[in-house]
């Protein structure tokens, strides 16, 4: 892959679960440096699609590219490869409660760390700049040796971030990572979340136009499973996002 | 036990059963009546077989003996030469149940991991599924085969070496630990561990920064729980010769020193205090699963309290099994040497093809009907032992009003508790061999012995366990009745009977399953049923006998917990 290819690219996907299609004829591609927002009411098929992105769901029909390897060609071992390579932000955050924070950072890291070198950091609980840095970035350079069960709710989606920043993703997909805070606090996160990857690439599921509008660069719009809409983020007004949020 | 929670995962909607929805009351009464029929009818026909022979069953002999035992209770053995012996026992017990517990808790964890669905990335190969079947039908195998019976194979294989008693105690509870290591995983949530596979993490990394977190607590409470169990197998394991302080009870027993049995009996008591006490420390600190629950099975309980206790209690453990295997001289060479491979090719080559015993089939199927009998008898005595020290040995809960009395720090119950519990302890600690070696002093051998020895102990156990579930019973609804005005009879009866005697039905067939595995070890002592058959045979060297004696046990074991099962669907219904 060199730098002007498409670091995602899906061609006629469909996804089913029994009789329920929840994305059919999906076509997306996103290059290097784009920030899109996923839009769309519940329901929509936002969840689905990055899962399909993220390689963790297989699609049933059409093909994915990610990061320039065809999805499908993929054994077990490329496929961990290629997923080292995404990060992941999820509406539940994924943090294993019971260890510090220092863990959860590190768990970013598990991708690149062979088993010997994963177990002593977990053993020893030793930090290094990258964790702490890390930490700092997301103004949680106090709570390293925190246990993560006791922080807040928002304190805990800054470690999922934190996580993130230590994987050194090329592309970050995040599902509602702002659902749950307050204004400021989503706009900061959203910053982090360019940060996290090399030249800020971001597929970013929301429920919040004006925050697309203000973070991205491109909008996708989903309804019933399809996308209706895929445009540049200065052309989207509110009649295409009142189209979006309308009963297909 | 419903720990597959993998068709609730695969709906993402957690709901009730689809059979207990609607059910018809005609249903529940006739389910009622079946269940009922299911433990009423077979405590009257083993009642029937074993007074209804027509032979004496007290030897009026052995009562004088038994007067000379009990008396010689007042005046224990307490010589300091004596003392020293029994540390020395005590000390072998101790170190045969940390090398047990430790060699059973490896077993355990490889085992789970294998057969845990968590624990693998992706759907596991046809050939690794078959592996996995063939894993699970050989640990069910091993689990169903009494400590006792395993150490008199081990016996026959390295002679008497301190492995035989190791071997004896992890390969069964090995089995029994892997089963329920596979089950705390399976039972974990896995969204943080399919999160960090979702982001590439290699196999090993992701179980332990994912899986094992969450269930230390419950895993950890395990280990401290098998100890407790090893403990009692080691001192049972004295029987077959191999040291410690059972074999010098069965030792002091067999020449009639009545004052160093007893002195004996106050160290297994002891000894057992002290690790029950412990062990149940560091559950109530973990603030996991009781000790009820695991002997039911349960993994429901789970918490993020971190111990100290527990860590600590962790050391002292990795620093007791260091000492245990230095002061023990268990040399794992024994397993491998040429002359144990030799033994074991002989023994599995004599062992094949099964035989039935010189009595055929009669003889055998008498031996199965002993041995259920026998299970049967001892679980009433088991519960009524239970019924009656249980309720006493619960912690007393004044009723909650809006105004509380004031507390009274003594009430009768107060001084009875202790009591009842020092009872309990005295009932499970002594080894059942002891029980049926004094049974056996006023009784005949036959079906009677054993299931009153085995009655004590598991009256002992089962007594602790209801005891401990009844002390978590949700005491609000009774609270909220005695506010309303209703008399405390008829409070308790309303709302606190039904959830008591719900655990008392459901440990007591938990423990039924036991106590057809545990009718062995009363077997070798000379009570009746498949365990007195296998040691005849064993003695005589009738090894292909011994095969189908062990094949037998292994199907009454299964069968008992098929059963068990039915009974407990119908009587909760």
């Amino acid at each position: 892959m060199t730098s002007g290819d498409p670091v995602l690219r899906l061609c006629g996907v469909e996804q089913r679960f029994g009789l329920r299609t929840a994305l059919s004829g999906i076509d997306l591609t996103v290059h290097p440096g784009e920030r899109v927002a996923l839009l769309g009411a519940s329901g929509a098929g936002k969840s689905t699609l990055l899962s399909v992105l993220g390689g963790s769901l297989p699609p049933t029909g059409g093909t994915v590219e990610i990061l320039g390897m065809p999805l499908a060609g993929l054994r077990a071992a490329g496929l961990r490869a290629a997923q080292r390579r995404i990060g992941t932000v999820g509406q539940r955050l994924d943090l294993v409660e019971q260890v510090r924070v220092l863990h959860n950072v590190n768990v970013g890291r598990l991708g690149r760390w062979n088993t010997a070198r994963a177990l002593t950091a977990l053993a020893l609980s030793r930090t290094d700049p990258t964790v702490e840095a890390a930490l700092e970035a997301v103004g949680l350079g106090w709570a390293v040796h925190e246990r993560t069960e006791r922080l807040s709710g928002g304190e805990r989606q800054r470690v999922a971030i934190a996580r993130l920043l230590v994987q050194e993703p090329d592309l970050v997909l995040a599902d509602e990572p702002v659902s749950s805070l307050d204004p400021s606090r989503a706009a900061e996160v959203l910053d982090l979340l360019r940060t996290a990857t090399p030249d800020g690439t971001l597929v970013v599921s929301l429920h919040q136009p004006d925050l697309a509008r203000r973070h991205c660069t491109r909008v996708v719009g989903l309804r019933g499973g399809q996308v209706v809409l895929d445009l540049p983020v200065a052309e989207v007004d509110d009649r295409h996002l009142a189209d979006l949020y309308t009963a297909a | 036990m419903s720990l597959d929670t993998r068709g609730e995962r695969l709906e993402g909607r957690p709901g009730p059963p689809r059979e207990t929805l609607g059910i018809r009351a005609s249903t529940v009464t006739r389910r009622r009546l079946v269940g009922v029929t299911l433990v009423l009818a077979p405590a009257i026909w083993a009642f029937a077989r074993a007074l209804g022979s027509g032979t004496d069953v007290v030897n009026a002999n052995g009562i004088p003996v038994l007067g000379r035992l009990l008396a010689a209770a007042g005046d224990p053995a307490h010589s300091v030469a004596f003392l020293e012996v029994v540390a020395r026992a005590a000390g072998v017990t101790v170190v045969y149940a940390v090398l047990g517990t430790a060699a059973a808790l490896v077993i355990g964890a490889l085992g789970a991991v294998i057969l845990s669905d968590v624990a693998w990335r992706d759907e596991p190969a046809p050939a690794v599924r078959a592996g996995r079947l063939v894993l699970r039908a050989l640990l069910v195998a091993a689990r169903s085969i009494h400590e006792v019976i395993w150490a008199l194979l081990f016996l026959s294989v390295l002679g008497l070496d301190p492995l035989v008693a190791v071997l004896a105690i992890a390969v069964p509870f090995g089995a029994q630990t892997a089963k329920v290591y596979a089950d705390i995983l399976d039972a974990a949530p896995r969204q943080a561990l399919s999160a960090m596979r979702a982001r590439g993490a290699h196999s090993v990394p992701a179980l332990a920064y994912g899986l094992l977190p969450p269930t230390a607590p419950l895993l950890l409470s395990y280990a401290f729980y098998r100890f407790e169990c090893s403990l009692r197998s080691a001192v049972v394991l004295g029987v077959v010769g191999i040291g410690g302080l059972g074999a010098e009870i069965v030792v002091s027993l067999s020449s009639r020193n009545w004052d160093e049995v007893w002195t004996l009996i106050g160290a297994v008591v002891l000894l057992s205090a002290v690790v029950d006490l412990w062990s149940s420390s560091v559950r109530t600190d973990l603030a996991v699963a009781s000790c009820s629950d695991w002997s039911a099975g349960s993994v429901a309980a789970t918490s993020r309290t971190r111990s100290v206790r527990a860590r600590w209690s962790a050391g002292t453990a990795v620093a007791a099994l260091v000492v245990a295997w230095f002061a023990s001289g268990v040399s794992w060479s024994g397993l491998v040497a040429p002359r144990t491979r030799m033994l074991t090719a002989r023994l599995i080559d004599e062992m094949v093809p099964p035989a039935l015993p010189s009595g055929g089939w009669p003889e055998l199927g008498g031996a199965v009907l002993d041995t259920l009998s026998m299970a049967v008898l001892a679980m009433v005595l088991a519960v009524g032992l239970s019924v009656l020290l249980g309720p006493a040995a619960t912690r007393v809960r004044p009723v909650r009003f809006l105004a509380d009395p004031p507390l009274r720090w003594w009430t009768p119950r107060t001084a009875v508790r202790p009591v009842a519990r020092v009872l309990l302890l005295l009932l499970r600690s002594v080894p059942p061999t002891v029980w049926a070696a004094i049974a056996l002093l006023v009784l005949f051998p036959g079906i009677l012995p054993g299931a009153v020895a085995l009655g004590l102990y598991t009256g002992g156990i089962l007594g602790r366990l209801v005891a401990e579930a009844w002390e978590n019973i949700d005491l609000r609804p009774r609270d909220a009745l005695r506010a309303a005005g209703v008399p405390a009879v008829a409070a308790s009866l309303a709302a606190v009977l039904p959830p008591s005697s719900h655990h008392l039905v459901t440990y007591t067939l938990y423990r039924f399953e036991i106590c057809v595995r545990d009718t062995a070890v009363v077997g070798v002592v000379g009570a009746a049923g498949l365990g007195s058959l296998f040691a005849e045979n064993l003695d005589l060297f009738r090894f292909p006998v011994v095969t189908t004696l062990l094949l037998a046990s292994l199907a009454v074991t299964v069968a008992s917990e098929v059963a068990g099962r039915w009974v407990r669907k119908a009587l909760t219904a």
